[in-house]
C-alpha cells in the first residue's frame, strides 16, 4: 500500500472509530455499573441524531405523523453558524440522555426492586427500542434525512494535502468527529478519574452494596450513569448522522451491535477498552480491501469472535473471578 | 372450515413454526447456556433447501428423487447445521453468560453479511421460486410439515429431560463446577444442548423455505435472535411448553393487533417490557406458580480463594 493510501485510510479509520468509542462508552458505563447490557442504547442513538436533525432544520417531509409539521415558521434559529449547531447537537445529546434516564426508570429499575434474571431486564430493554424504533417511524417515516449543506454556515472546507501522486482528503467532518470525541473522552476521563461523581460512581461499579452502606445513593448514581450513557449515544448518532445521513429509524441498529463488539473486544465494562476498541474496530473497518468493502460489516463481528475465543475478557479486561 | 383456513392457515403454521424455533434456544438454555444462534442455524437450513430445490445443479438429483426430495433437504439441513453447530459450539462454549450471548450474536451476524454476498445464496435477492413441499396447494397444508414436527420435538424434550442427560443439563445449569466436580463433564454436555438446538433450527428452515417460498438474508437476523429470546423467556424458560406458548403468542400478537396498524409494533414492545416485569418465570411458569411455590433464591455467591493450605488472604 501506498503512503498516501496508508494515511488516507488511517484518517478514515482514526474518525469512525473514535464514534465507535463514544457510542461504546455509553454501553460500558451501564455495563460496569449494573452488569446489564442495555439493548435501548441503539435507538438513543438514532433518537440523538432526530433530535439534532429536528432542531436545525425544524421540520420533516414526505411522511409520517409529522410531515408538514413547521417548528420554526421563520426558518430555525439554531441553523446556519457553527455555534448554533453545536448547540443543536448538545441539546440532542441532553434529550437521548434524559431518555435514556427514563429507559433506566421503565426497563431497569423496576426489575431491579424485584431482583429479577438479568436476562429479563435484557428483554425488557429491547421492548423500550422497538416501541422507540416505531415511535420514530410513525411520527416521521422511514427515509434518509440528510443535514442541509449549510446547517452549520460557512465551515472551512476540507483538509487536503498531495502525497507523492496521491490527494489525501480529509473531510471537514471528519475532523469535527475526531475533535469532539476526543474532547469527550478527555471530559469523561476527568469526571469519572478526578471528580467526587466519578469517585462515586466507580464505588457503585465496585460493589452497590457497598456503596450504599457508605451513603452513596445508588439509585442516584444509576441515573446518572445513564444520562452519561445516553447522552454519549445521542452524541454520536448526531456525529454519524452530520456525516452519512440520518438513515431512518433502524439507523441505530447497526451500531448497537458494532458498540457491543466494540466493548467486547476492550474488555466489557472498561472505559479504556471502550476507547481502544473502537479505534481497532474504525481501522480495521477502513483497511478492508476496496474489492471485499461488501464484507466490511462482518469485520467487527469477526474480530469479535477470535477475541472471545483468544482472550474473552478483552484487551484491556480484568479476568473475572469464578464463582461458586 | 375452508374459509377459515384460508384466513388462518399461515398464522396457525407461523405460530407452530415459531413455537419449534423457541424450543431450539430452549435446549441450550437447559443447560444454562444463553446462546442466540438460532436464526443463524435456521437461515442455514433454509438455504440448504432452497439450494436443493432450484439450483440447477441439482437438476437430476430432484429428476430421480421426485417427492422424497423434501425429506432428503430435511436430513440435509440437520446434518449441515450439526455440524457448523459442533465447529462453533465446541471454542463458543467456552464462554459462559453474556459472552456467549455475544458470540453467538457475532455468528449469526457473519453468517448473514456471508449470505448477502455469496453468488450461491443470491446475494441480495436471495432464492425465490422455491417449489411447494409435496405440491401443497395451501399454505396452511404445511402443518402437516410443522405439526408432526412439533410433537415429535416435544416428546424427545420431554424423554430427554427425564434421561441421563437431561439431568446432567439441569446439573450444569444449576451450578457448572459442581456438576463438574461430580463428574458430569460440562463441555460435552453443553455442546451436545447447543447441537440439539441448531439441527432443530435447521430442519424447521429447511421446512420454512418452501413454505415461504423465497430465502433471503432477511430470515436471520439480530432481530430473529431476539424474537425468538422473547418467545421463550415470555413463554417461560423451564418448561417445555414454555417456548411454544411464547412463540405462538407473540407471532399472534401483531395479528390480532392488526386494526391498530401502524401502532402494532410499539405496542408489541411494550408487551415485551410488561410481561418481562409482571411474569418474571413467563406465562407457563406463572400458570404453574398457582399450585408450586417458585424455587427459594439461592443465597449470594462467594468468590472462591484458591491458595495453598497455611496461605493467609
Amino acid at each position: 500500500m501506498e503512503a498516501s493510501q496508508l494515511l488516507q485510510n488511517l484518517l478514515n479509520g482514526l474518525a469512525i472509530g473514535s464514534v465507535y468509542a463514544i457510542f461504546a462508552l455509553g454501553y460500558t458505563l451501564v455495563f460496569s455499573i449494573l452488569g446489564i447490557i442495555n439493548f435501548a442504547h441503539g435507538a438513543v442513538f438514532t433518537l440523538g441524531a432526530y433530535f439534532t436533525y429536528t432542531l436545525v432544520v425544524g421540520q420533516f417531509e414526505n411522511n409520517g405523523l409529522l410531515k408538514g409539521v413547521n417548528l420554526f415558521p421563520q426558518g430555525s434559529p439554531l441553523s446556519g453558524n457553527p455555534w448554533a449547531f453545536a448547540l443543536a447537537t448538545l441539546i440532542g445529546a441532553t434529550v437521548a440522555g434524559l431518555v435514556a434516564v427514563l429507559v433506566e426508570r421503565l426497563a431497569f429499575r423496576p426489575m431491579r426492586a424485584r431482583g429479577a434474571d438479568p436476562l429479563l431486564a435484557l428483554v425488557s430493554s429491547l421492548g423500550v427500542a422497538l416501541v422507540i424504533v416505531n415511535l420514530i417511524q410513525l411520527l416521521v417515516g422511514a427515509e434518509i434525512y440528510n443535514f442541509p449543506s449549510d446547517a452549520y454556515g460557512e465551515v472551512r472546507p476540507a483538509l487536503s494535502f498531495q502525497i507523492g501522486e496521491r490527494v489525501v482528503i480529509v473531510r471537514t467532518v471528519q475532523i469535527i468527529i475526531f475533535a469532539v470525541s476526543l474532547a469527550m473522552l478527555a471530559v469523561l476521563g476527568y469526571v469519572i478519574g478526578r471528580t467526587k461523581v466519578g469517585k462515586a460512581l466507580r464505588a457503585v461499579a465496585e460493589s452497590p452494596g457497598t456503596a450504599s452502606l457508605l451513603g452513596i445513593s445508588v439509585d442516584r448514581f444509576i441515573l446518572i450513569t445513564f444520562f452519561l450513557s445516553g447522552f454519549l449515544g445521542g452524541l454520536a448518532g448526531t456525529l454519524v448522522g452530520t456525516a452519512f445521513g440520518v438513515a431512518g429509524p433502524y439507523f441505530g441498529v447497526t451500531y448497537g451491535l458494532k458498540g457491543l463488539a466494540v466493548i467486547v473486544l476492550g474488555g466489557l465494562g472498561s472505559i479504556p477498552g471502550a476507547v481502544v476498541g473502537g479505534l481497532v474496530i474504525g481501522l480495521a473497518e477502513a483497511f478492508v480491501p476496496a474489492d471485499y468493502s461488501a464484507y466490511k460489516d462482518a469485520v467487527a463481528f469477526a474480530l469479535l469472535f477470535v477475541i472471545l475465543l483468544v482472550r474473552p475478557q478483552g484487551l484491556l479486561g480484568r479476568v473475572q473471578i469464578q464463582k461458586v | 372450515m375452508g374459509d377459515f383456513l384460508a384466513q388462518y392457515g399461515f398464522l396457525i403454521v407461523t405460530m407452530v413454526q415459531a413455537g419449534l424455533l423457541g424450543l431450539s434456544l430452549y435446549f441450550p438454555l437447559q443447560a444454562g447456556q444463553l446462546s442466540l444462534a438460532s436464526p443463524g442455524f435456521y437461515a442455514v437450513g433454509g438455504y440448504v433447501a432452497a439450494i436443493l430445490l432450484t439450483n440447477p445443479a441439482f437438476a437430476g438429483l430432484r429428476e430421480s428423487l421426485g417427492g422424497a426430495l423434501f425429506p432428503l433437504t430435511w436430513l440435509a439441513a440437520a446434518l449441515i447445521c450439526g455440524l457448523l453447530g459442533l465447529v462453533v459450539g465446541i471454542p463458543a462454549l467456552r464462554l459462559r453468560g453474556i459472552y456467549l450471548a455475544l458470540a453467538t450474536i457475532a455468528f449469526v451476524e457473519i453468517l448473514r453479511v456471508v449470505s448477502l454476498n455469496l453468488e450461491i445464496t443470491g446475494g441480495a435477492i436471495g432464492i425465490f421460486g422455491i417449489p411447494q413441499a409435496f405440491g401443497f396447494q395451501d399454505r396452511w397444508q404445511y402443518i402437516w410439515l410443522f405439526g408432526p414436527l412439533l410433537i415429535l420435538t416435544l416428546l424427545f424434550a420431554r424423554q430427554l429431560e427425564r434421561s441421563r442427560v437431561g439431568r446432567a443439563f439441569r446439573a450444569i445449569r444449576e451450578d457448572e463446577l459442581a456438576a463438574d466436580a461430580m463428574g458430569v463433564p460440562p463441555t460435552r454436555y453443553k455442546v451436545l444442548a447447543f447441537v440439539i438446538g441448531a439441527v432443530l433450527a435447521g430442519i424447521v428452515g429447511a421446512m420454512s423455505a418452501p413454505f415461504l417460498n423465497t430465502w433471503n438474508a432477511k430470515q436471520g437476523t439480530f432481530d430473529a435472535s431476539i424474537a425468538i429470546l422473547a418467545f421463550v423467556l415470555i413463554g417461560g424458560s423451564r418448561n417445555i411448553w414454555g417456548p411454544v406458548v411464547g412463540g405462538a403468542l407473540l407471532t399472534a400478537v401483531p395479528e390480532v393487533l392488526r386494526f391498530l396498524a401502524d401502532w402494532r409494533l410499539v405496542i408489541n414492545g411494550l408487551v415485551l417490557v410488561v410481561a418481562s416485569l409482571y411474569l418474571p418465570q413467563g406465562i407457563v411458569g406463572a400458570l404453574q406458580g398457582v399450585r408450586r411455590p417458585p424455587p427459594p433464591r439461592r443465597p449470594p455467591s462467594v468468590p472462591v480463594v484458591v491458595e495453598a493450605p497455611g496461605g493467609g488472604s
